[in-house]
């Protein structure tokens, strides 16, 4: 019984982190409709930030970790304005096309610097003992990823419930031309949703680099693992991709823990979230939260 | 005015690069070497170093005229990890005339080990995957298998293990590249080794290891023998090392040892795993360079007089690449020195006549290299080393599994 | 038709037929004959290294496979994100037989062309099982539905031990009239081979577009209501896209497993599938030219740009991270740019070119 709480935590854990990758895609996907494939580049982005931040300039984590999220903030504010704003209004597949072409351009930038091909860690700032309770434990650097993922969550969700500018940003969303003629500017929401997912995915970064150390293949891989997430949840909705992601963490658990070693499979935690993908697309394409706009020919 | 001086400048450099081609031509012969891999795209945290080895070395050989007058030109070849461009490289080298080629990983080995038949090209790849040997005889590994490797920990395992049959688990990548040991593996243990394979781990992209460890640690496991790529170790152990899980000394009862193969070490698993690395156990043929011996003072050395940085110069990547350059210097040396013409087929002959009196001790490796037309394995024998203190330290002294040589 | 069989200046067309027509003037028909008659004589006069030659027909394959993409994601406006696996499963499928019979069964060197038909047919199967989602997903939730497929692809490959668990399966060397293709034969013999399947398969897709099948499949990417209201059936319009694009994948897969006379996993991953993507871009989506410039363009590139941080990391000693950094720079910058100020590919100047010859002496 042990084992299966440790796996429930364990799935929680880790769904979380999901969630919070997948945060950032669905906030671009939300206002401005675009599948961001780079998203992974961005999360490999931020976790070197805080590293260089934290390590070659000597700032305290807690401090150099919203650091780089404020570096990120703005990196990706540029990212759109230099390369997404001229697409604003071509087809689909131009501009995911164009965020193809942006992940081999972070590749080649990421590349210039050391971290292109080289490892490294973050220097440890929590008890190294975990969290335990009756036999179920969590460690603190995960623990710690959680609290930041709830607390941005719930930031983000005051953000689009309260502020104007939220308000504004879910205007665009349902409609670009009612937005524009109330005086809200479509490209700047535009401009602040790639921003905020770029926050988002910094804060992302930096938690998954703590837990694996920094390498640019596993943290670039994040970005292709937040589909099955999105997909889930729904493209458009924040609260999907929290609830999805905390799903696909604990189905991957569940998955390696219960079917990995019986029956001759092995592995099956990768790609159970992908089984699932194709079933939801099959028969709920929306996804559990998702705004209901399919249909059938 | 400003076209005039620029049609001046460039006269003068075709002058200047019409007198040099000559001069280059006459000083000595140029034997021409083809390396291809990964500087970028997957797995380039290990050929980026790799290729700096290997590009120093031969740099080397050329300024300090080891061999002479001639010249080793080694052409390095980025191919992002696709065996499709790996054979164009090949493909491109062979019209280049190379007479010994370099190869990266274990996916193109095995799909240009064709083409090596049929070039009858000499082919040292930094892949140590068991299969490459299969129906080739031109491909040699620089040292013992990942099978060896693995078959290695674990009689090392069994002989230091107190009480029982020791409960070993395997944790490998999914891929060809880390299945390959396990069936070697459990070969030797129905050929008499002492001990039981509890289970098979393929790791994915995971964030928590949490409940495998717990599981591994329910079924008895006290030994986790991995075969793969730094990252997910790093994960894997300092969630371990969280729970407390690691055991503080080799074999300590109800906490489990980890180990692993070539690839899992190296300061690469220091520098993702950080304090958690301690007391990870680690085999290769390698020597380590915080180890004073005279194979890590030239690897230094070497780094230093091409400004590499520190962790290159440290890297056991650019120690395997330092080394498959020497052992090809060396191969043309002696072929030079017997009054050979230098191709292929005498490179060749060369490369399994080094054997015996002729064994190659290059330094950087923990025992000699021995080729022979059935050993196509270069360095038989292993260390193992264990970190402490946040360096690899050798425990015991090198040594050759016995069960590698019973399985086949 | 103009009095003027060799040049006409402007549209000069009395039937609807005549609009459709392959060939517009002699000139048009002359200018395709002597390209192919080019393509076909030049290797007897200029000899090429094996490497270039290895290029030629990586790219010949590539146009297979990029005519098939184009017709799925230019023509039918269907996103494909998975169209490398597509291009493996004509691998596997020629895998699959070597690994039943070995790799040098008869069959396999023998029958190949047979072969290469199959594979062919079971990259159309397969297409039409992904195209079902098609008919109840849109825009991104298909191209998702896509890069699914191409996930369980990787996964499934990399898992069966009857795939070799992604390592390579070699196949063997194939007979033709004249015995066993050697070594040394073996590019220029499939350069041929390549080159008839694509002269085929481009008459087949330039055909396609004239005919009811082909129009279909415009008049859904535009509107897919409309041309629900006029009688067709958008449905089955879109799988058999699809099928179509499944089917030159898999025949351009098979040609590249007898090229590299081997198949593995690395060949056809998410990588490729986004290369394919950007060759269609860069070519010009929904243009059948384009699906002939864009592989030669990235490809070019791409030795091109191998070149040039090959000459920067011998000239330039600190420069080492910027020679590697150079290609997914470039290829991303290529992407981009042609997104950015071309949108229409290299085939837009391709027809202002011919539009020009159309019109002159006359200037638009």
């Amino acid at each position: 019984m042990n084992y299966f709480f440790q796996l429930v935590i364990s799935g929680i854990v880790v769904g979380s982190i999901y969630a919070l990758s997948g945060l950032g895609f669905v906030l671009i996907y939300k206002s401005s409709r675009v599948l961001n494939i780079a998203h992974g580049q961005i999360i490999a982005a931020g976790a070197f930030i805080t590293y260089a931040l934290t390590v070659w300039v000597d700032i305290p984590i807690y401090i150099s970790f919203p650091m780089s999220m404020v570096l990120t903030f703005f990196l990706a504010m540029s990212v759109e304005r230099v390369f997404l704003r001229r697409l604003i209004g071509e087809p689909i597949i131009s501009v995911i096309m164009v965020t193809i072409g942006l992940m081999s351009i972070l590749d080649g930038l990421i590349y210039l610097t050391p971290f292109g091909s080289e490892n490294f860690s973050f220097p440890p700032f929590l008890p190294t003992t975990p969290i335990s309770v009756a036999g179920v434990s969590v460690s603190w650097t995960q623990m710690v990823g959680v609290v930041i993922t709830f607390t941005l969550i719930g930031a983000f969700s005051w953000f689009f419930k309260k502020s104007t500018v939220g308000i504004s940003m879910r205007a665009v969303s349902d409609d670009q031309m009612a937005s524009m003629s109330i005086g809200i500017s479509v490209p700047r929401v535009f401009g602040l949703a790639w921003a905020t997912a770029g926050l988002s995915a910094a804060a992302a970064g930096g938690i998954i680099g703590n837990i694996t150390g920094l390498n640019f293949e596993t943290l670039h891989a994040f970005g292709i693992i937040v589909f099955p997430v999105v997909i889930l949840g729904g493209l458009d909705s924040i609260l999907g991709a929290v609830v999805a992601g905390i799903i696909m963490g604990l189905v991957q658990q569940f998955a390696s823990g219960y079917l990995d070693g019986n029956w001759g499979l092995s592995g099956t935690g990768e790609v159970m979230p992908y089984i699932i993908l194709l079933v939801i697309l099959l028969f709920k394409p929306h996804g559990l939260f998702g705004i209901h706009e399919i249909e059938r020919v | 005015m400003k076209k005039k001086s620029m049609i001046g400048w460039m006269s003068l450099l075709v002058a200047v690069t019409m007198l040099t081609l000559p001069v280059q031509s006459l000083a000595g012969k140029v034997y021409k070497l083809g390396l291809s891999l990964a500087i970028t795209g997957p797995t380039s945290d290990a050929g980026n170093p790799y290729s700096k080895g290997v590009e120093d070395y031969f740099n080397f050989v050329n300024d300090t005229k080891i061999l002479g007058d001639d010249k080793i030109e080694c052409t390095i070849r980025d191919d992002q990890y696709n065996n499709d461009v790996t054979k164009r490289n090949f493909e491109d080298f062979i019209s280049q005339g190379i007479v010994f080629y370099l190869n990266y990983s274990t996916g193109s080995t095995l799909a240009l080990k064709k083409d090596f038949e049929e070039e009858k090209m000499a082919v040292i790849p930094a892949s140590f995957h068991a299969g490459n040997l299969i129906d080739s005889h031109y491909i040699f590994l620089p040292i013992a298998s990942y099978s060896t490797q693995a078959i290695g920990l674990g009689e090392y395992i069994v002989k230091n293990h107190k009480g029982g049959t020791p409960k070993v688990a395997m944790f490998i990548h999914p891929s060809a590249f880390g299945r390959g040991p396990v069936e070697d593996l459990q070969k030797a243990v129905a050929a008499g080794l002492k001990m039981e394979i509890v289970e098979v781990v393929e790791h994915g992209k995971d964030l928590d290891n949490t409940a495998m460890l717990q599981r591994l640690l329910s079924k008895g496991v006290q030994y986790v023998i991995s075969q793969t790529v730094q990252s997910p170790v790093a994960t894997m152990l300092k969630d371990a090392s969280g729970l407390g899980l690691v055991a503080k000394s080799f074999g300590e009862a109800g906490k489990i040892t980890f180990l692993g193969c070539h690839y899992t070490g190296g300061n690469d698993l220091i520098a993702l795993a950080g304090a958690s690395a301690e007391n990870f156990y680690w085999t290769t043929s390698y020597i380590v360079t915080n180890e004073p011996s005279p194979g890590a003072t030239a690897q230094l050395e070497l780094a230093k007089k091409y400004n590499r940085d520190e962790k290159a110069a440290n890297s056991h990547n650019y120690t395997n690449g330092m080394m498959v350059a020497q052992v090809a210097t060396e191969v043309i040396k002696r072929a030079k020195a017997a009054g050979k013409e230098i191709t292929k087929v005498t490179l060749y002959e060369e490369l399994q006549a080094m054997n015996g009196d002729k064994a190659f001790s290059p330094g950087t490796t923990v025992g000699p290299v021995t080729y022979s037309k059935t050993d196509h394995t270069g360095v038989d024998t292993l260390q193992l080393y264990v970190v402490g203190g946040g360096v690899f330290k050798s425990v015991g002294t090198p040594f050759i599994p016995v069960f590698a040589e019973k399985i086949k | 038709m103009s009095s003027n069989r060799w040049l006409a200046t402007g549209n000069y067309f009395t039937s609807y037929k005549e609009e459709q027509r392959i060939f517009f003037t002699s000139l048009d028909r002359a200018a395709m004959s002597l390209l192919l008659l080019c393509l076909f004589i030049w290797p007897f006069f200029i000899v090429v290294d094996n490497k270039y030659m290895l290029v030629i027909d990586n790219i010949l394959v590539a146009v297979i496979a990029v005519m098939g993409l184009n017709l799925v994601t230019g023509f039918a406006g269907l996103i494909s994100i998975g169209h490398a696996a597509f291009v493996g499963i004509g691998a596997y499928t020629i895998a699959s037989f070597a690994r039943v019979l070995g790799d040098s069964h008869a069959l396999l060197t023998h029958a190949w062309p047979l072969l290469i038909l199959i594979a062919g047919f079971m990259g159309a199967v397969f297409g039409a099982i992904v195209g079902l989602p098609a008919l109840r997903l849109k825009h991104l939730y298909l191209a998702i539905a896509t890069l699914s497929f191409q996930m369980i692809f990787q996964w499934t490959i990399n898992f069966m031990n009857f795939f070799n668990q992604g390592q390579t399966i070699s196949v063997g060397r194939v007979v033709w009239l004249t015995g066993q293709v050697s070594r040394s034969q073996h590019y220029i013999f499939w350069y041929y081979a390549i080159l008839v399947v694509i002269v085929f398969c481009g008459f087949a897709v330039r055909n396609l577009l004239r005919t009811r099948y082909g129009r279909c499949l415009v008049a859904v990417r535009d509107n897919d209501r409309a041309a629900d209201a006029m009688g067709m059936h958008p449905g089955f319009t879109k799988v058999y896209a699809f099928a179509l694009a499944g089917f030159l994948a898999g025949v351009a897969g098979a040609l590249h497993a007898y090229l590299y006379r081997g198949v593995g996993i690395e060949s056809f991953t998410l990588h490729h599938s986004i290369s394919f993507l950007a060759m269609a871009i860069v070519g010009g989506l929904g243009t059948l030219p384009g699906s002939f410039l864009g592989p030669l363009a990235i490809k070019v590139l791409d030795l091109q740009v191998e070149r040039l941080s090959e000459w920067a990391g011998a000239h330039l000693t600190f420069a080492t991270n910027l020679a590697t950094a150079l290609r997914p720079l470039s290829f991303g910058l290529v992407i981009v740019l042609f997104l950015m100020f071309e949108p229409r590919g290299i085939a837009n100047w391709w027809r202002i070119a011919r539009s020009y010859v159309k019109l002159w002496p006359f200037r638009y």
